[in-house]
């Protein structure tokens, strides 16, 4: 699987677990659902962006 | 002369200590319905719910929880056992005990651990860790709904 599907599913998983948790209104629930699955995923490849121009090195020797 | 026949209610001492302890009699009922629901979250993911009568809240949080734990595993994600010198393995172990039955149902029967080298292993330690403090936050609320803080 590649990194991008692993990040949305896991982003699907959290944002669905929190907005049944935290909201009781269907609406609601919608609404914050959307908030934390674009916030992680639009954040993820935001973080993902700036590190581009860096050099990812040598991979880190297995333990 | 007749005297008025009463009901029992009317009859009844409603007397502030009586009130008090008619108000300690429910709270104790709800502390003891709270505590058995967080008995039964920590067990196993969602149960706590269902006997609430909570039953698609439950279905829903049993299937996330084990979908996380699942993709974890199938991905060889490190599954924390505490590990002398290592103290934040103990915090991350009690973490990841969270997810309740399925952890060691894992770690006893199944036999898992992680495969370090495995491509997915970041990946599946995120996932399983998750599902237990996922649970754990299930317990919380399954505590609140119990008890009456919740709806």
């Amino acid at each position: 699987m590649s990194h991008f599907l692993l990040m949305v599913v896991y982003a699907l998983l959290l944002s669905v677990f929190f907005a049944a948790l935290w909201r009781r209104n269907r609406r609601e629930q919608v609404v914050l659902f959307l908030q934390l699955f674009v916030g992680m995923v639009g954040g993820g490849l935001l973080v993902a962006w700036l590190m581009y121009p860096f050099p990812s090195g040598p991979p880190a020797p297995i333990p | 002369m007749t005297t008025p026949i009463r009901s029992p209610e009317t009859t009844r001492p409603e007397t502030p200590a009586a009130k008090a302890a008619a108000a300690a009699a429910v709270d104790a009922a709800a502390g003891r319905r709270g505590a058995l629901a967080a008995v039964l979250a920590v067990v196993f993911p969602g149960l706590g719910h269902l006997y609430l009568g909570r039953k698609a809240r439950a279905a829903l949080f049993a299937v996330i929880v084990l979908v996380a734990v699942v993709l974890g595993a199938k991905l060889d994600g490190n599954l924390y056992t505490p590990m002398q010198g290592h103290p934040l393995t103990y915090l991350a172990t009690l973490g990841s005990m969270g997810m309740g039955l399925p952890y060691f149902l894992l770690l006893y029967p199944l036999h898992y651990a992680g495969d370090v080298t495995a491509q997915g292993y970041d990946y599946g330690t995120a996932f399983l860790l998750s599902a237990g403090l996922m649970n754990l936050l299930l317990v919380l609320d399954a505590w609140d709904v119990g008890t009456g803080r919740k709806e």
